[in-house]
């Protein structure tokens, strides 16, 4: 198990800020400090340096606890591309657990990596809902300027939801697995620490003070922080926005969806009387016989293929749009800290102002203040880049959400038209014998 | 008159239905004009054009509101002259197709007799109106009256009717020809003996399995219909609610940059898509007036049934009193009194009759017996007749509603193939653009 920051990222080619030159040396160099709406651009300092790739571009640095934003877009592209993922996360075979405390469900985590952070290229890990609760709490604290991804729902309802029922526990896998990957996926996140522990350990030293707080619990602690803020950045307000009115449109997308399940249902209560009745008159009838039962089985066929409908939509559509009301409030208590961050940085740079005029004499900005803008700004830039992919991911996300509603619905069709096609010639089988064929 | 016959109703006797002897005069009436009709109404064109609406006082002298439907003829020789010359038409409104088919029904007793379409919509799927004068009604009762007027018109014996003729060719004065035919005594008799309660002892075998299969056929039918307009219902709902997601996907492009186009249009087929279910439920309420007519059918079914058991009923009262009669013969002329009756006993009590009193009587029971027992022969011949008649119409019925009714199941089939078609087609265009997203 490594710990630490990453020391080297193997298949993409990039290297960490850590390994760069510093042309600069340690030198105190007084910089300017610029707003950088623009990432690649800012030149800033940390304890006065100036960093830069070997190619002269000049680097972004933040805090110890994520890399460098330019590094982030870099890489962004190439996990898009997927050839240079070299860390593979999945959840399979939910197994059932009963102790004399309680019964759970544990998920197996498996994960093929080529990572040198890694000991082992393969781990197989058994690990509870709590265990990757545990995880995302430590992720959110340990790295607080980034977009964590969400978990689907904690608590269940016992009585109304059954937490052992395969559907439940089929949907919850599902959700877990998309966890898991959207962090593997990102390339801050995939080199926690935590992570790393997760997948690997045989135990997971959990702090159970830890585990026990709710997600919530931690992330009110960031958005109460206590400042005002006076002037947030255009893009950010808008992020909000969005955010705020995309959250609106999911949740009609689920009433509308949850409707058609509803309506869908009833529509099949329906059908289900329809095609006996077609059964109960082919008893009386002759020539009709075979015709009127062919039709009854049809019926049966498309009754069985609305089931599916339904059910896939269930357990496909609803819990996936529900997981990103979740995800985007994670986002919102992002942007909260983020305004946090930046409100007090301004109040401190109000103070430091305040008191520069007392005292008329001093030049120097005051390392606090450096620090607090120099957060800002790095969480401005994780925030930024976190957003674009998390646009991306949304964008994939939903175009294989609706495509696969789509689908649905066209096999659904698809199946209901064999069955018809495969009566027609039953029902213009047998013509009686016509000996002399008056009219038509 | 009978004597006691026991604790039936009797009260269907006397009635004016057309005996064997008017049956066989009314066919050769017809018989010497049918060259002239059959060939023409089998050459010629039939058909319920348009409706319209007319205004006039009711029979209680209070304003109303009625459709009534154009009627037109035109013989098929004009046509294939290359003159297509005007149809000849007139106008006749719904009541007037009713006594037409009542008519019939009392005329043609041995005959099946096609179905009118629905006075009033009922049966129907909510969205549907059941008003009246809903447009889409009148154009589907349209469609059944010019059915209905077919099917007469197909009839091997209906088709030859004067009536009808004149129902088709002459406005005026139809009606009036129509109740001087003095059908009306017989319909009401005929309804009285519809819901008169008697027991047949003989009744053909067919006739009652008959019976039993129009029953069985109405019941599943109407239940069909039931479950049909319930499924049709819940499917509105389902294609409906879809409309909704053109409405939020339109509301949801206008907040992204790049994935707007794509669920824009998506958000079209949506609409479309929930559009698309009015005309599909539309085109189904023809295969539920397919199955309507044999609903209705079933009556018309059930009334032959009834017609028979009312002729055999007639034939055996008719060998009964016979036989009691001949009894009564018997009795008198051996001088045994073997069955009860109020005069044997009073010539018993009272004292033995003359020799020429018991000749009188005699020959007032030889009479009777020379009487009933042409009754019995005519009611033979009658019962044999219609049972004969009937049969042929009947087996014609049952080849027709094999036919009929196999064709509106593939008719069906076919609608749903086409739903299922379209429904593969839009939600196809939706996925594409959702690919384009």
């Amino acid at each position: 198990m490594s710990a630490g920051t990453p020391k080297s990222l193997a298949s993409s080619g990039q290297k960490p800020i850590q390994e760069i030159c510093h042309p600069l040396g340690a030198e105190d160099t007084a910089s300017v400090l610029t707003p950088s709406p623009d990432v690649g651009n800012t030149i800033t300092s940390i304890g006065g340096k100036d960093l830069s790739l070997p190619n002269g571009t000049p680097v972004e640095t933040s805090s110890p606890a994520s890399s460098s934003s330019l590094l982030n877009r870099l890489q962004l592209d190439d996990d898009l591309d997927g050839e240079t993922r070299d860390l593979f996360v999945t959840v399979e075979d939910p197994k059932k657990h009963v102790s004399t405390m309680e019964t759970y469900i544990t998920y197996m985590v498996a994960t093929k990596t080529t990572r040198v952070e890694f000991d082992l290229p393969e781990y197989s890990v058994r690990r509870r809902y709590q265990d990757f609760d545990w995880l995302r709490t430590k992720l959110e604290d340990t790295q607080p300027t980034h977009l964590i991804p969400p978990l689907p729902e904690k608590f269940v309802m016992k009585g109304v939801v059954d937490r052992f029922s395969e559907e439940f526990v089929e949907t919850r896998r599902k959700a877990l697995d998309k966890f898991l990957k959207r962090v593997a996926d990102h390339p801050v996140l995939s080199f926690n620490e935590h992570f790393n522990a997760f997948l690997s350990a045989k135990d997971l030293n959990k702090r159970q003070g830890l585990a026990l707080l709710s997600k919530m619990g931690e992330s009110v602690k960031y958005v109460t922080g206590g400042y005002k803020l006076r002037g947030r950045p255009v893009e950010f307000s808008a992020m909000g926005d969005y955010l705020d009115m995309f959250t609106q449109k999911l949740g009609t997308i689920d009433r509308i969806a949850q409707r058609i399940i509803k309506e869908q249902s009833e529509y099949q209560v329906e059908l289900r009387e329809y095609g006996p009745v077609y059964t109960t008159w082919a008893l009386s009838e002759a020539e009709l016989q075979g015709p009127l039962e062919g039709v009854a089985s049809c019926m049966a066929n498309c009754s069985s293929a609305l089931d599916e409908l339904t059910q896939d939509m269930s357990e496909d559509f609803l819990p996936v749009l529900r997981e990103y009301v979740l995800y985007i409030e994670s986002m919102k208590i992002v942007l909260k800290k983020r305004d946090n961050i930046q409100a007090e940085y301004e109040a401190k740079l109000e103070a430091a102002a305040f008191r520069k005029e007392d005292r008329a004499s001093c030049t120097q900005v005051p390392t606090d203040v450096e620090k607090c803008h120099d957060r800002v700004e790095c969480c401005n830039a994780d925030l930024k880049s976190d957003w674009d992919r998390w646009q991306n991911n949304k964008r994939q996300d939903f175009r294989q959400l609706l495509t696969g509603m789509a689908d649905h619905n066209i096999q659904y069709y698809e199946k209901c038209l064999a069955a018809w096609e495969s009566v027609i010639p039953l029902l213009r089988d047998k013509q009686p014998q016509e000996t002399e064929t008056e009219e038509d | 008159m009978m004597a006691d016959s026991g604790p039936e109703e009797i009260a269907v006797i006397g009635n004016t239905d057309l005996t064997s002897a008017e049956l066989e005069n009314n066919i050769k009436n017809t018989m010497v004009e049918i060259e002239k009709w059959t060939s023409l109404l089998r050459k010629m064109e039939i058909s319920v054009g348009e409706a319209e609406k007319r205004t006039g006082k009711n029979t209680v002298n209070m304003q109303e509101i009625y459709t009534v439907y154009l009627i037109e003829t035109r013989p098929v020789d004009a046509v294939t002259e290359g003159i297509i010359p005007a149809p000849d038409s007139l106008w006749r409104r719904y009541s007037e197709f009713e006594l037409l088919r009542n008519y019939l029904l009392v005329t043609y007793p041995f005959v099946v007799v096609a179905p009118l379409p629905e006075k009033r919509a009922e049966i129907v799927w909510h969205k549907l109106s059941a008003d009246n004068m809903d447009p889409d009604f009148v154009e589907r009762r349209r469609v059944g009256l010019e059915n209905f007027l077919l099917r007469l018109a197909c009839h091997p014996v209906l088709c030859n009717d004067k009536i009808f003729y004149i129902f088709l060719t002459e406005e005026k004065g139809w009606k009036e020809m129509v109740y001087e035919t003095g059908f009306q005594a017989k319909a009401d008799s005929r309804l009285k003996a519809m819901n008169a309660a008697f027991r047949v002892k003989n009744p053909d075998k067919r006739f009652t399995e008959l019976k039993h299969y129009s029953d069985e056929l109405q019941t599943v039918v109407s239940q069909l219909l039931r479950v049909r307009a319930r499924v049709a219902d819940r499917l509105y709902g389902v294609y409906k609610v879809h409309g909704n997601y053109g409405r939020v996907f339109s509301e949801w492009s206008a907040i992204e940059k790049e994935m707007g186009d794509g669920l824009q249009s998506a958000g079209h087929h949506m609409d479309a898509y929930a559009a698309s279910v009015d005309d599909i439920l539309e085109e189904e309420e023809h295969y539920a007036d397919q199955l309507k007519e044999y609903l209705f059918y079933t009556e018309a079914l059930r009334a032959v049934c009834r017609k028979h058991e009312l002729t055999q009923f007639e034939l055996e009262m008719a060998a009964q009193d016979l036989a009691s009669k001949k009894q009564q013969k018997e009795e008198l002329v051996t001088g045994t009194v073997r069955t009860f009756s109020l005069k044997g006993m009073t010539s018993k009590l009272f004292g033995q009759e003359t020799a020429e009193q018991r000749e009188a009587k005699l020959q007032v029971l030889e009479q009777q017996i020379e009487e009933g027992e042409e009754a019995v022969k005519e009611k033979n011949t009658e019962s044999d007749e219609f049972v004969k008649t009937a049969w042929i119409d009947i087996e014609h019925f049952k080849d027709q509603k094999d036919r009929d009714l196999k064709e509106a199941l593939i008719s069906y089939a076919i609608m749903q193939i086409s739903r299922c078609k379209k429904g593969i087609q839009v939600w196809t265009n939706a996925k594409e653009c959702f690919n384009k997203m």
